[in-house]
């Protein structure tokens, strides 16, 4: 035999040569750029337009933003690049800036504020460590028990019986969590089942084991309440309020409070009893159908007039009133989009198990018609930031409201790009960081019906 | 077959709660009461609060003399008509800024939508960041930005821009303006000759899809249409002696003088309004396209369809039925969001009835409630519109 290399044993063995590499015009860069960039002529030419296009805009922008930069002075006029043009006048942003995340807030105040947030960082960030346990009371008290904290912090001035029973929960709520974090990452269990091994009640009976929790808590509830109640803050009515934190405020309360009214205008619009659904259908229609400036003109014109003598509302709260029940109407078309997608047999096991409505609503369809929401929460939430610009038609010092006036300033006057461009850039980052967050979300929840 | 009856006890007053029968009517009288109790609460303390500052309700103040100008109407209004002519006067600058938005930005958002879906990863890139940055940025603050950032930068008169190099189309801090079409009278001719090919275009177009389908041969006939639609208007035309004739805009003093114009402001508004909603629109076409499955590419392929008709026939109609609910929404929102126009001062229907009107005559509440009939008239006529268009979607599915 002639080839006898290829016969191991009498058996004949294929030995294959190795495989060329691919052609380099379809590997990395070139290939790539081929395939994406240069694929034909029209392709070809439809590039070359889009990169001139994104020169065309960078240069421009390049030589706004950076080349007429005027980054000292103390007037619009000292923004002169020469006697009859203005630069970019980056100092007036720089000027007003505390201004646009304010307002008009006092100076001396601003760390109210920022403790507010700060506190609020501190009490939603557990819902994002793995290891905490209870995140839906964590996330829910976040929402429902910390406003009157910050709105505390936010107003100050003296507390009526209300607010100081209010804001000493809401400060126990807080230490409580913070607490109830350390433990869980220390020991991995909650707070509770920490308390009764701590206090030796874990080998009782299951019935007693909630009087120590609540001793406890009754406890450090007296102890802040005494300790806070001498605590008073400066009053900062609120005309003063201004800028991203007017905004955040608005748009914040809109949104925490539209998801239990839209959740119960969409129960109602789903309802068999007529009376109800019929009521229901006429407020969502009536507010879905409307601009919401109309609505914000309704708040400050009429809201005045349906009030009792003697009653006061001012234009923020009026405002904020309005913006409620316009975002409650379109949360309760997102609640309803997700209960349609809840099949029927959730409904009817739910019922063949012997739940009562609200039983079957809260523990079967909800958290599934949650769970599919929650992109559209977060687009609506995401939409009522943007739509609390409207605001400042009507005389409120939002993000925007602040812009407008920096623009009427004597030393200021005229200035008016620079701003825009800066709350653009704040509103956008905002935005495209809750959209995006949103999709991870949604990647994440969805991850168990994915096939 | 014992069939076992619910305990009945129509004295004990728990039953109201726990029977099924009544709990209903209790529940829907314990709604209905709290809404109504409510409301009487409000409406009374309107009348009082009312009486107080000496106001009376009623539609009669309508007829009054509203005494101000508005800046922009193609309406013949004079400060001398009345409260209720503004209310028209609003809602025609209202109707005709949304309408004009609504064919661009559905014109505009196609556009990008495809784009958005190009093989080329460079023009997909721009669309998308064309469509992050317009979505997420407030509808507001864009209208206020084309106005400070372009149209009230404009030059005066006497240094008008000429756009597009044409000077028939003119462009300063006055406004746009361009000419205006003087009709002769036979130009009805034209109007009928035009509508009448219309009518014979779809019927031939008709006719050669049914030949088609009976025959199987293909015949292009888009040239053929094309010579109906165009030739026989045009023909009417020059046999009537072209009754038409065009006034144009020209310089006299310090302004321009005849031809029509419209307000920087409402260049501002349109402007914004179209790109704003192009974002959106591009996302419905996007995903509308999306939705299709690649099955059917691929089975139109191996039919032997070009792509530019696999697109056309097969892709397009079946996303057409994700892209017309969502974009029939969108149009509704381009009328609400056109009141925003108030920022810059352009007269549409919430600023000279909602703030001017209503400032100077202080019926808010008649005001207020006749803002939102029209706006919920308009809303509800699109929303049956959708209505009517999904129950034929839905007859035409298996």
């Amino acid at each position: 035999m002639a080839d006898a290399p290829m016969t191991s044993g009498g058996l004949l063995v294929f030995k294959p040569k190795p495989s060329l590499p691919p052609p380099p015009a379809t590997t990395g860069v070139i290939g790539w750029m081929r395939f994406n960039l240069f694929d034909g002529i029209y392709s070809s030419v439809t590039t070359v337009i889009g990169v001139l296009l994104i020169g065309y805009i960078a240069i421009g922008f390049y030589e706004w933003a950076f080349v007429r930069a005027v980054w000292e002075a103390s007037s619009r006029n000292e923004c002169r690049i020469s006697p009859t043009e203005f630069g970019t006048c980056w100092a007036g942003v720089e000027f007003w800036f505390t201004r646009f995340i304010y307002g008009r807030y006092p100076d001396a105040e601003i760390w109210r504020i920022d403790l507010a947030a700060l506190i609020f960082v501190l009490w939603m960030a557990p819902l994002w460590l793995p290891r905490v346990t209870a995140k839906v009371i964590v996330g829910l008290s976040a929402v429902m028990v910390f406003p009157f904290l910050a709105g505390y912090l936010f107003l100050g001035g003296e507390r009526n019986w209300f607010m100081a029973i209010m804001v000493a929960l809401s400060l126990t709520w807080f230490i409580g969590t913070m607490v109830h974090v350390a433990i869980c990452l220390v020991t991995n269990q909650g707070l509770g089942r920490w308390i009764i091994q701590a206090t030796g009640f874990a080998s009782r009976d299951d019935r007693l084991q909630k009087y120590p929790i609540i001793i406890l808590s009754l406890i450090a509830y007296f102890v802040v309440y005494f300790l806070v109640a001498d605590w008073q803050t400066v009053e900062v009515v609120p005309n003063q309020w201004g800028g991203l934190f007017l905004t955040l405020v608005i748009s914040g309360v809109g949104i925490a409070s539209a998801l239990p009214i839209g959740i119960v205008l969409a129960l109602g619009r789903r309802s068999q009893m007529p009376v109800v659904r019929v009521l229901c259908v006429a407020f969502i229609e009536l507010f879905r159908s409307v601009p919401l400036i109309t609505i914000l003109f309704m708040a400050t014109t009429m809201f005045p007039l349906f009030l009792p003598k003697g009653v006061v509302f001012n234009n923020l709260a009026s405002v904020i009133v309005a913006v409620c029940l316009f975002s409650a109407a379109y949360m309760a078309e997102t609640v309803r989009g997700g209960l349609q997608a809840i099949s029927r047999g959730q409904y009817e096991a739910a019922e063949a198990m012997g739940l009562s409505y609200w039983q079957s609503m809260g523990l079967i369809v909800m958290p599934q018609a949650l769970k599919l929401m929650i992109p559209n929460i977060v687009g609506s939430f995401i939409g009522l930031l943007k739509d609390t610009t409207l605001v400042s038609i009507i005389g409120l010092y939002d993000l925007l409201g602040m812009i407008n006036a920096v623009s009427q300033d004597p030393q200021w006057i005229g200035l008016h790009h620079e701003p825009l461009f800066t709350a653009a850039v704040l509103y956008f980052v905002a935005c495209l960081a809750m959209s995006k967050y949103s999709q991870h979300l949604e990647r994440k929840l969805g991850a168990g019906d994915r096939r | 077959m014992a069939v076992v009856e619910r305990p009945r006890s129509g004295s004990d007053l728990s039953s109201v709660i726990n029977d099924e029968r009544y709990r209903s009517i209790f529940y829907q009288i314990l709604v209905f009461g709290t809404v109504f109790a409510i409301a009487a609460f409000l409406v009374n303390n309107t009348l009082t609060n009312m009486a107080a500052q000496g106001k009376a309700a009623g539609f009669d103040f309508l007829l009054g003399t509203a005494g101000f100008a508005i800046a922009w109407t193609p309406l013949d209004y004079k400060p001398v008509d009345s409260y209720l002519f503004v209310y028209w006067v609003g809602i025609v600058n209202t109707l005709i800024i949304s309408g004009i938005s609504i064919v661009l930005t559905t014109i505009l958002g196609f556009v990008i939508g495809i784009l958005r879906l190009s093989k080329n990863w460079l023009i997909g890139q721009i669309a998308a960041w064309y469509v992050e940055v317009l979505r997420n940025t407030p509808l507001l603050l864009q209208i206020i930005f084309w106005y400070l950032g372009a149209f009230a930068n404009l030059p005066r008169p006497k240094q008008s821009v000429e756009l597009f190099g044409a000077d028939w189309l003119i462009l300063n801090n006055r406004g746009l303006y361009f000419p205006n079409a003087e009709f002769g009278e036979l130009f009805w001719l034209t109007a009928v000759g035009m509508l009448i090919s219309v009518v014979a275009a779809i019927w031939y177009n008709k006719r050669a899809i049914k030949q088609q389908l009976e025959t199987g041969v293909y015949v292009p006939i888009w040239w053929k249409i094309l010579v109906i639609l165009i030739g026989l208007p045009l023909a009417i035309f020059l046999v009537t002696g072209m009754p038409l004739s065009w006034e144009l805009p020209v310089l006299k003093g310090f302004n321009f003088q005849g031809g029509t114009f419209i307000l920087p402001a409402m260049c501002s508004v349109l402007v914004a309004l179209v790109i704003y909603h192009s974002a959106y629109v591009a996302e419905m076409v996007r995903a509308g396209i999306m939705s299709v499955s690649h099955g059917q590419t691929e089975a139109a392929y191996s039919l032997g369809l070009r792509p530019s008709w696999t697109m056309r026939l097969v892709i397009i109609p079946q996303a057409m039925r994700a892209i017309i609910p969502p974009m029939i929404s969108l149009w509704m929102n381009v009328v609400k969001n056109s009141s925003l126009a108030i920022a810059i001062g352009f007269p549409d229907l919430v600023n000279v009835f909602m703030q001017t009107s209503l400032n100077q005559s202080g019926h808010a509440i008649e005001i207020v409630a006749m803002v939102m009939l029209f706006y919920m008239t308009v809303s509800l006529t699109i929303s049956a519109c959708l209505n009517v268009y999904n129950k034929k979607i839905l007859l035409t599915e298996r």
